[in-house]
């Protein structure tokens, strides 16, 4: 056998496709993955500017309290390191709910929708 | 996140400059568009280097979520093609890298001989050469395939490698080469002229 045959018989090797196929509805699934991905992250994103917003509002609220009442400022912090476990449990179930509402609920039925 | 019901049949007629605004804009169609335009390529480059089956769909998702996060990042420099491949590419390497496949960084031709299977003469009339060619091209060093496959199958040029692979162009130039003669080595034996018959009938088809 001449060489020209044999690299033309190795480069048509070279060009044969790759047996492996993608299912059919690849670029559907792929588009409803980044569907799903770009939705939590922006329910994440919103969470994350609510919770900062109601955070800077307390703050303001406590630091406008500061300057005409005094004494009730001392009184809550005082309510507050005095009972610190339910305090920071409850603030911590509010924030949880929050959270459920905003993000994870929405993430799941994303997902049961899907299946 | 938009979905333009109606813009389907838009996109099939759009370029790569305009799929990719599309995309920006949030048109989700555009990108299932892209996915169908470029998963040939990315399942050539992807499955010539990993070679599982069971892993190249999860390996082709990850590159197209990539291609989707740095859509934004994408300048028209090169190709979208060429940006997409390079994607492919180093999410491949990576994926060869962590699941510690990585051997064969540096190729060596004599242990890549040896890897390649021996041609036995005698079953030569029922042998199916482009299947046992096939079959060689996956034993080659990760390097070989993957410029066998971009140049061949693909059609990029040297340059595009370059950018792909980050090879330089002399290395392209030796690997294919190699990658050749090492088969070629391989198939010595179908010089002789009673094995030419089956040999003559593949190449002309």
């Amino acid at each position: 056998m001449n060489k020209e045959e044999l690299d033309q018989i190795i480069e048509k090797s070279f060009r044969t496709e790759f047996d492996f196929q993608l299912p059919v509805n690849f670029a559907q699934k792929i588009t409803a993955h980044v569907i799903r991905r770009e939705q939590w992250k922006t329910d994440l994103r919103e969470y994350l500017y609510l919770t900062g917003i109601l955070l800077t509002l307390l703050a303001v609220v406590a630091g406008f309290y500061y300057f005409i009442d005094k004494a009730f400022v001392f009184k809550v912090i005082a309510f507050i390191s005095q009972n610190l476990i339910p305090v920071i449990s409850i603030v911590f179930i509010l924030n949880f709910i929050f959270f459920t509402d905003r993000v994870l609920l929405r993430l799941l039925f994303n997902r049961w929708s899907k299946t | 996140m938009q979905h333009f019901p109606d813009s389907c049949c838009q996109t099939s007629n759009m370029n790569d400059s305009e799929l990719i605004n599309q995309i920006l804009n949030g048109n989700m169609n555009a990108f299932t568009f892209l996915v169908n335009r470029y998963q040939k390529l990315v399942v050539h480059i992807t499955g010539r280097l990993i070679q599982r089956h069971d892993e190249l769909e999860d390996v082709c998702q990850e590159v197209f979520l990539k291609v989707y996060q740095n859509l934004g990042k994408y300048r028209n420099e090169c190709k979208l093609s060429t940006w997409i491949a390079t994607i492919a590419y180093n999410t491949s390497i990576n994926y060869l890298r962590k699941f510690k496949k990585g051997d064969e960084v540096n190729p060596d031709d004599s242990a890549a001989l040896r890897n390649l299977t021996e041609y036995r003469p005698y079953d030569f009339e029922k042998a199916d050469l482009h299947r046992y060619l096939h079959d060689q091209i996956e034993l080659l060093p990760v390097q070989y395939r993957t410029v066998l496959t971009l140049f061949y199958l693909e059609e990029f040029s040297y340059q595009e490698i370059e950018q792909i692979t980050g090879m330089p162009e002399g290395t392209i130039k030796s690997y294919l080469f190699r990658a050749k003669a090492l088969l070629k080595e391989k198939l010595k034996f179908v010089v002789d002229e009673n094995s030419l018959k089956p040999v003559k009938e593949i190449s002309h088809e």
